[in-house]
C-alpha cells in the first residue's frame, strides 16, 4: 500500500511540475502575456476629464484625465508672469487608437484625420524672466567671490563624496568670517558644488550639505546665521570641465558669493 | 481512506512548491518581465507605392514604419522573398496565395500601401494581411487604413500606423507617438526640450537662460513638472506644454527636487530641504496641502511610484552612501532594497511594477544602469562599458529605457531595451543633454 502512494505521489508531482513548467513557457513567449505578478494594471485607470483651467489667475487643478479631446480655447487664459497667454492648440494626449477595419478588395480603406501630435508652444522669454536672469548670471559670472565687487571672501573646497571642513577651508573660513563681522551689510550666498562623478540628484543633495557645512562653520565663528543663504548646485554650473582631478578639485567647492543688503 | 487524501494533499502540495521552484529560476523571471526572448511576430513590408509628387516619400514611410516595428519588440522585420511581389500597392492586390506564401515564407503579417496627395495633405494609404484575417473573413478582404494629414505630420502617420500593428497583435498600445522630455544646455542655461521617442523633432519648452531640471510628465501628458532655479532657490514648477503656461507648484524655502507624479496624477512626491535636510513631501495636486513622508537626519530624495500607486521608492544616504530604499504612499514600512555596493540611487519603478530601475556604481567607480526586483531577490547590471550611465526612465510599455550617457564623451540620451540590448543615440549636436523622462502612452 505505501509503495503504491509513493509511486501515484511521485507521478503526481512529475505532472504537476510539467504542467507549470510548461504554463510558465508559454507566459514566455506570448507577446500579450501581461506582467506575471498580481497582473496589475499597467497604469491605474483614471477617471474622465476633470476642466482646464477657469478664468482666474489659478493654477490648474490637475484632472486625471487621460481620454480628454483636444482642449478647446480657454474662455481666459490666466496669465502669468512666464508665460505668454496662447490658445492652446490641441492637447498633447495622443489620439486612442481605433484598429484596422475590413477593407474589400479594390475598396479604399476608411479615412482617419491625423493632425498636431504633441504640439509645445513657442517659447521666449518674458520681461521679468530677462532680469531675473540677468541678475543670476551675473552672480554666476564671477568665477571667483574675490571677482565680486570689493570682497575679500575666499572660497572652500572638498573631499570626494564628502562636506566635511577640512583643516585649510576652516583657516579661510577663519578669514572670511573676519571679514564679514567687519562688514555687516554684506549678506552671503553659499553655494555648494560637485565634481561630475555623482548623479545628477545625489550631486544637489551633496552640494547642499556642503553649503550648509560651511554656514555653520560660519555660524560657530561668530557671524549671524541669518545673513548666510545656502543654495546648492550639484554638478550643474562646474567652474572647471576637464575631466580629471585637478578639475574635480576645482568643482567640489562652497562659492561665497556676497551681496550688499 | 483518509491517509489516501492527506497522500493526494501532500503529493500536490509537494508538486506545486517544486513547480514554483523551478519556475523562478532567474533568467526566465528576467526574460518575462523584459520581454527580450518572447517569440517576436515575423512581418514583411512589401513597400509602399509613391503617387507624390516628391522623390523618395514612400521610402521615408517605409524606412520609418520598419524602424518604429524593431523598436516595439513585438515584431521581427524580415525582408520579404522575391516570390512575394505586388504587381500594384493597394488593396486589389491581395489574393489567399501571397497570403500562403507568406506564410511558408516564416511570414506570420504583411503589410504594404501607397502615399498620395490630396492637396493640401498627404494620404497614406496601408493595408494589411495576417492569419486573424485570412481566417475570419473572404478572401478578398484586408485590413485596411487611411490617414490624411498635412506633410509635417507624415512622420507622425506612420508612427499611428507602427502603434496600430501593435495594438493588433497585443492589445497594448505602440510607443511610436510617444514623446521624450529632456534638458539640454542652450543659450548660457539648461532648458526643456521635448523630442519624438526617436530623436525627432525637438521643441523648446523654457527659455529662462538658467536652471531647468528633471522633468516629469503629468500622467495625463498636459504638463512637465521640473525644478526651475529662482530668487535663490530650487522651487518645482508646472508647464502646460500646448501654451506654455508656467505655474509654481512648491516654492518652500531651500531646494525642492526630483518630482514625481503618482500615478493618477492626484500626487506630486518630491524632495524638499525646508526642514533642514533633504527629505521626501507629498502634495495634493488640486488643494496644494503637503504632508511630510519621511522623517531622517540624512538626505531622502529621488521618488518614484509603483504603478499601483501603494509604494514609493526613494534614494536615501541613512546609511552612509546611497541605497534604494521603499515605502508604503503614507511614508510607512521603509524598507532598505538594494545592499550591493556603496552607491545606488535614482531609483525607477517600471510599468508593469516587476523592476525598479536605477543608477549603480561599479567596483571601477563608474555609474551604470542596473535592475533590482521589488522584493530585492534579483538584481542585474544592464549597461557596461566607458562613461557614466544616469537617469533611467522607462517607456511607457516596460520594454526600453531612455537615459543619459557620457559614453561618447558628452553627455548624450539613449535608449535601449530593458535587457541592455539595440542602444540607440537619440541627440545628435549640441554640448550637453540629461535628465530624459518618457511620456505616458
Amino acid at each position: 500500500m505505501r509503495q503504491w502512494y509513493s509511486v501515484v505521489c511521485v507521478t503526481g508531482v512529475l505532472a504537476v511540475t510539467l504542467l507549470l513548467g510548461s504554463a510558465c513557457s508559454k507566459k514566455n513567449i506570448q507577446a500579450t502575456a501581461d506582467a506575471q505578478e498580481g497582473k496589475a494594471p499597467v497604469v491605474a485607470k483614471l477617471e474622465p476629464p476633470g476642466v482646464p483651467a477657469k478664468p482666474e489667475p489659478q493654477p490648474p487643478k490637475i484632472t486625471e484625465s487621460p481620454s480628454e479631446p483636444p482642449a478647446k480655447p480657454e474662455p481666459e487664459a490666466p496669465k502669468t508672469a512666464e508665460a505668454p497667454p496662447e490658445p492652446p492648440a490641441s492637447a498633447s494626449k495622443s489620439e486612442p487608437l481605433t484598429g484596422f477595419e475590413p477593407t474589400p478588395k479594390g475598396a479604399a480603406p476608411p479615412e482617419e484625420p491625423v493632425s498636431g501630435g504633441t504640439v509645445v508652444a513657442k517659447v521666449e522669454p518674458s520681461e521679468s524672466a530677462r532680469e531675473r536672469v540677468q541678475e543670476m548670471q551675473q552672480e554666476q559670472a564671477a568665477k571667483t567671490t574675490a571677482d565680486v565687487a570689493g570682497t575679500q571672501l575666499e572660497d572652500v573646497y572638498f573631499g570626494f563624496d564628502s562636506w566635511k571642513i577640512m583643516e585649510r577651508a576652516k583657516q579661510t573660513l577663519e578669514l572670511n568670517a573676519t571679514w564679514l563681522k567687519a562688514n555687516p551689510d554684506m549678506k552671503l550666498t553659499i553655494e555648494g558644488h560637485c565634481d561630475e562623478r555623482g548623479t545628477l540628484e545625489y550631486n544637489l543633495v551633496l552640494g547642499e550639505k556642503r553649503a550648509k557645512a560651511v554656514k555653520h562653520y560660519l555660524a560657530e565663528l561668530g557671524v549671524d546665521a541669518g545673513r548666510l543663504h545656502v543654495t546648492s548646485f550639484g554638478k550643474e554650473k562646474p567652474f572647471c570641465h576637464e575631466h580629471q582631478e585637478a578639475c574635480y578639485q576645482l568643482n567640489r567647492r562652497g562659492h561665497l558669493v556676497g551681496r550688499a543688503q | 481512506m483518509n491517509l489516501k487524501l492527506l497522500a493526494v494533499a501532500t503529493c500536490l502540495t509537494v508538486g506545486v512548491g517544486l513547480g514554483q521552484l523551478m519556475d523562478s529560476g532567474a533568467a526566465d523571471v528576467f526574460l518575462e518581465a523584459t520581454r527580450g526572448e518572447f517569440q517576436k511576430i515575423p512581418i514583411g513590408v512589401l513597400g509602399y507605392r509613391d503617387n507624390t509628387m516628391v522623390d523618395g516619400q514612400a521610402r521615408r514611410v517605409v524606412d520609418i514604419l520598419k524602424a518604429d516595428l524593431r523598436r516595439s519588440q513585438v515584431f521581427t522585420v524580415v525582408d520579404p522573398p522575391k516570390s512575394i511581389q505586388l504587381a500594384r500597392f493597394d488593396s486589389t492586390a491581395v489574393d489567399r496565395g501571397l497570403f500562403t506564401r507568406a506564410a511558408e515564407n516564416g511570414l506570420a503579417v504583411l503589410v504594404w500601401g501607397r502615399l498620395g496627395q490630396r492637396d493640401p495633405d498627404m494620404v497614406l494609404d496601408s493595408y494589411v494581411v495576417d492569419g486573424l484575417l485570412t481566417q475570419s473573413s473572404d478572401a478578398d478582404t484586408v485590413a485596411g487604413k487611411r490617414y490624411v494629414g498635412s506633410p509635417s505630420v507624415l512622420r507622425l502617420m506612420v508612427h499611428r500606423l507602427a502603434d496600430e500593428l501593435v495594438f493588433r497583435y497585443t492589445g497594448e498600445p505602440g510607443i511610436a507617438r510617444t514623446q521624450i522630455a529632456f534638458v539640454s544646455d542652450y543659450g548660457g542655461g539648461r532648458e526643456l526640450f521635448v523630442m519624438d521617442y526617436d530623436g525627432y523633432a525637438p521643441r523648446q519648452v523654457t527659455a529662462d537662460g538658467f536652471l531647468n531640471l528633471m522633468p516629469r510628465w503629468s500622467p495625463d501628458r498636459r504638463y512637465l513638472a521640473f525644478t526651475t532655479y529662482r530668487g535663490r532657490n530650487h522651487h518645482i514648477d508646472l508647464v502646460e506644454l500646448t501654451t506654455g503656461k508656467r505655474w509654481t507648484l512648491v516654492s518652500a524655502n531651500g531646494m525642492n527636487i526630483t518630482p514625481a507624479w503618482s500615478p493618477d496624477g492626484a500626487i506630486l512626491a518630491y524632495a524638499g530641504s525646508q526642514d533642514g535636510n533633504a527629505e521626501i513631501y507629498a502634495m495634493d495636486t488640486r488643494t496644494r496641502s503637503t504632508r511630510r513622508l519621511t522623517d531622517n537626519p540624512a538626505g531622502d530624495f529621488s521618488p518614484s511610484w509603483s504603478p499601483t500607486g501603494r509604494e514609493i521608492a526613494f534614494a536615501s544616504d541613512r546609511g552612509g552612501g546611497p541605497q534604494v530604499y521603499v515605502m508604503g504612499a503614507d511614508g510607512s514600512n521603509v524598507r532598505r532594497l538594494t545592499f550591493e555596493g556603496d552607491y545606488n540611487t535614482a531609483p525607477t519603478w517600471s510599468p508593469r511594477g516587476t523592476w525598479i530601475a536605477y543608477v549603480c556604481r561599479t567596483k571601477e567607480q563608474q555609474l551604470k544602469l542596473c535592475l533590482i526586483s521589488p522584493d530585492g531577490q534579483r538584481r542585474l547590471q544592464i549597461t557596461s562599458g566607458p562613461g557614466a550611465d544616469e537617469s533611467p526612465s522607462w517607456s511607457p510599455d516596460g520594454r526600453h529605457l531612455v537615459f543619459s550617457s557620457t559614453r561618447d564623451g558628452k553627455s548624450h540620451i539613449y535608449m535601449m531595451n530593458t535587457d541592455g540590448t539595440d542602444v540607440e543615440r537619440l541627440t545628435a549636436g549640441g554640448t550637453y543633454h540629461s535628465s530624459p523622462s518618457w511620456s505616458p502612452v
